[in-house]
């Protein structure tokens, strides 16, 4: 008691110290770098693509996972740090493949969103990692929430927002975040957000200019990569007159889209700007993610025959504007049914980081299996980011990314007790600051009362 | 046919058994039991397992089933789901004083979010003016109506008409006025605007009971103030005063404004409560503790913990739990589910089921009608299929007033 009572107000006073904590959090054996060797023994492990073993063992090394298996089938390396994980639920990190943490950080205040850039509609040039703070306490919230790869966005504002960074949530540089290897993907955007140039006299006020704003940058992207790729094909047919075109940093990037190096991600709710942006994609053969997707539903068969999927924005009620009226909880169900892959994502803001979990558990409630919610936190959404050989699922070979639960992942009462990201653990529920970005309230902690319970 | 069965059930009798009945009435709670409906109300209550249906009753079975549940404090009906100037009515943001408006004159039981709470087991809510303006008008309490109901009007809906006077302290009034260099621009002018006022109500009030006393001629009469005359209802103590704060030093501020002029009061949202319960308990003051899973809106609310509930209750403060005003997606925040956060985060299952039942009752003055089932009471139902808190339960039905007025998969 007296022991927390000191490094509770070495925190505090040390200001900086909350940061280097999220590093290294104390204790022991919280990382198995250095080549330890890290086993967790006895837990109910869920490895998403294979069925859940009731007493696993997970060992990981280097940050990877060496293997997974069932308890006594699998070898437990000499000299292995092992942690007893009886009665516990192991599942992979949760995968977000919609957030603004970083971009919008809390507390919401105007100097310090980044988001939209409210300059004009078309702007694939940004990048989502210009404008991302590591030290948003949004970030750590959202480990206290078992998240451990995102996508971080540009907002919804403009038609072509700019271009999203996936990310791990660690380190405290964004370079330390990217996901090294990837270029993250498009952010896109229609319906009711873009329009707000409308209100101001500017394109688009119609989600008919919507649509033609997008088709011109697609169209004038492949004019300049077909100039590009008849440049290339000279040089490499050893043309040394060959003259370089005009480099554009905007359409580098949706030329990487028309390449297939990009995805676009596309928020959109309303039935007919779905159908939009398949109209879209299918003009200019581009891969593309529905996001939010509040009446895609309705369309589920025109998604499901093209195999594009839906990482979905569980809210609690209708409305807000006009185009989330007709939210219901039952839609990813529907989809399901149809054959479509659905993800969850928070959107944070809108949705908690905390809570990811939970919206997998509401679209239970709505009619989806509880398997097909599971693997829309894991494996469905680390596919609609291209990183499914990385994350996603509990295989050797894999990043160590997991989460370890007080119980059942859909239930209210289960508690996220440990996240860990590629062999280090970054939330401890029983770390007492950890325990503040669980349940907010982390700027006071010094006055932060104790509960009776101990809420843990 | 989904429809003529419902409103012939409007004048039946029902036989409601549980696993779990919770009545939130004197008496253990979650054992089986039956409750009989008859003609609106709550006609018996009977607790222990394999009681026989009467006759004459249309049986119910629920795994659990609770009183209808009482969102203290919310601006659903009066701020619509589109989020549009069409059907935003909650804000009268054109004077800092409002005292004489009243959500009477604004509530539209047609709204998609009227009938959505509903469905979620709210039968009785406290619809509030918005967070914009420091007095920002008159509350009242009013039955839900489900997509099951047919019409019903404001005061056919009606608990009871001006409830409250709505007091909004904080980053919200100023930000809405100071932007435009009208007062109130900081905290301080927010609170003198308040105490002006209640001083004049007070003087005004004063003035009537002279006049009244002295029966003095009607050309001496005083002057009618429709705001002064609603705050005079306050200041008399009459009218309960509810002050709608985030931040630790405005519910102090609150606390300071409520002793002053001895007013009836409590307090709404209460972000950081819980930095200042003892304050809080020896006020002696009840509160009606805000939504958890709201975004960090601003500077006032993030401090916000999930644990808030949990604590001020183990204080020894009267809660009840309120879903507030939202300002954009999603527009309204569902009872359940934040009351949900809070059992799960301290405050226990039953306790949590008090706060928005019988406590939530008590604290607004209306548990002689709702709030428990008990012999009399308002036959106000739900019916779930497992643990009400648990994210992948169901709400079976909601009855209001003995009529069935949400009904799954209808």
């Amino acid at each position: 008691m007296q022991r927390t009572k000191v490094v509770l107000m070495a925190a505090v006073c040390l200001g900086a110290a909350l940061r280097i904590a999220f590093l290294s959090p104390m204790g022991v054996a919280q990382t198995d770098h250095d080549n330890n060797v890290l086993v967790f023994e006895g837990g109910r492990i869920l490895s998403i693509t294979s069925p859940p073993i009731e007493h696993g063992v997970l060992v990981i090394k280097g940050g990877k996972i060496v293997a997974v298996g069932e308890q006594g089938k699998v070898q437990i390396p000499a000299g292995a740090t092992v942690r007893d994980v009886t009665g516990k639920i192991v599942m992979p990190g949760i995968v977000d493949s919609h957030s603004h943490i970083g971009i919008d950080p809390n507390p919401t205040v105007s100097d310090s969103q980044d988001a939209n850039e409210g300059s004009g509609p078309i702007q694939p040039a940004l990048r989502a990692l210009d404008a991302i703070d590591p030290a948003d306490p949004n970030i750590r919230m959202a480990t206290a929430g078992g998240i451990t790869t995102a996508n971080i966005m540009p907002g919804s504002g403009n038609v072509m927002g700019g271009q999203t960074a996936y990310v791990k949530l660690r380190g405290t540089t964004i370079e330390q975040m990217l996901i090294p290897g990837t270029i993250g993907g498009m952010k896109m955007a229609n319906g009711t957000n873009p329009k707000g140039y409308g209100t101001r006299g500017q394109a688009p006020m119609t989600r008919m200019e919507e649509a033609a704003l997008a088709r011109g940058i697609f169209e004038k992207a492949q004019e300049y990569k077909t100039k590009w790729d008849a440049y290339n094909k000279a040089i490499a047919a050893g043309d040394k007159t060959a003259k370089a075109p005009d480099r554009d940093l905007g359409l580098d990037a949706v030329a990487q889209i028309l390449d297939g190096k990009r995805i676009v991600h596309n928020h959109t709710h309303r039935a007919d700007d779905v159908m939009t942006v398949i109209r879209l994609a299918d003009e200019s053969h581009y891969r593309v993610v529905v996001h939010h997707g509040t009446e895609s539903c309705d369309v589920a068969d025109e998604l499901a025959k093209r195999h594009i999927g839906v990482t979905f924005t569980m809210i609690d009620a209708p409305g807000g504007k006009p185009e989330t009226i007709n939210f219901s909880i039952s839609c990813p169900a529907r989809l399901e049914k149809a054959g479509v892959k659905v993800a969850f994502n928070t959107d944070d803001p809108i949705t908690n980081s905390r809570l990811l979990l939970r919206s997998a558990a509401l679209a239970v409630r709505g009619g989806m299996s509880e398997d097909a919610a599971i693997k829309g936190l894991t494996i469905y959404p680390a596919e609609m980011l291209d990183l499914q050989s990385r994350v996603g699922s509990l295989e050797p070979g894999k990043d160590a990314d997991f989460i370890v639960l007080s119980g059942a992942p859909l239930s209210v009462y289960t508690k996220v007790l440990e996240t860990w990201i590629e062999g280090e653990k970054v939330f401890d529920r029983s770390n007492p600051i950890d325990l503040r970005y669980a349940t907010g309230g982390f700027n006071v902690i010094s006055r932060y009362p104790p509960l009776q319970g101990g809420g843990q | 046919m989904a429809l003529a069965v419902v409103l012939s059930a409007h004048a039946q009798n029902f036989a409601v058994t549980a696993e779990h009945l919770y009545t939130m009435d004197a008496g253990p709670q979650g054992g089986p039991g039956l409750v009989l409906i008859r003609a609106g109300k709550i006609e018996d209550v009977q607790m222990g397992a394999g009681i026989a249906v009467p006759n004459g009753y249309q049986a119910i079975h629920g795994a659990y089933v609770t009183p209808g549940l009482i969102d203290a404090y919310t601006s659903t009906g009066v701020s619509g789901a589109y989020n549009i100037p069409a059907d935003q009515d909650q804000d009268e943001s054109t004077d800092p004083n409002t005292a004489d408006v009243n959500v009477r004159d604004s509530l539209n039981p047609e709204d998609k979010l009227y009938q959505y709470v509903n469905a979620y087991g709210v039968t009785t809510m406290q619809v509030t003016p918005g967070p914009r303006n420091p007095i920002a008008g008159a509350a009242g309490i009013f039955k839900t109506a489900g997509p099951n109901s047919p019409f019903r009007t404001v005061d056919e809906l009606a608990v009871r008409l001006s409830s409250a006077m709505v007091f909004n302290l904080g980053d919200t009034p100023k930000e809405t006025y100071g932007s435009n260099h009208k007062a109130p621009v900081t905290r301080m002018k927010t609170a003198e605007m308040i105490r002006e006022a209640l001083l004049q109500a007070r003087q005004y009030q004063e003035k009537w009971d002279r006049w009244k006393e002295e029966k003095s001629d009607p050309g001496k009469r005083p002057a009618l103030d429709v705001k002064l005359a609603a705050l005079a209802g306050v200041v008399s103590g009459k009218t309960p005063a509810i002050f709608n704060v985030y931040r630790a030093d405005d519910i102090d501020t609150a606390i300071r404004i409520g002793t002053e002029f001895h007013l009836k009061y409590m307090l709404a949202s209460v972000t950081e409560g819980y930095l200042i319960r003892d304050k809080i308990r020896q006020a002696g003051v009840p509160c009606l503790v805000g939504a958890v899973m709201q975004p960090f809106e601003d500077l006032q609310t993030s401090n916000a913990t999930y644990e808030n509930a949990a604590l001020l209750q183990q204080a020894g403060i009267p809660i009840a739990i309120m879903t507030g005003y939202v300002g954009y997606v999603p527009k309204s925040r569902v009872l359940l589910f934040e009351t949900a956060i809070a059992a799960a985060n301290g405050l226990g299952v039953e306790p949590a089921l008090r706060a928005i039942t019988i406590s939530a009752a008590k604290i607004l003055g209306i548990d002689d009608k709702t709030g428990s089932l008990a012999k009399g009471k308002d036959a106000d139902v739900v019916v779930f299929d497992g643990d009400p808190f648990e994210y992948t339960s169901h709400v079976q039905q909601v009855m209001v007033q003995g009529e069935v007025t949400y009904q799954r998969g209808q």
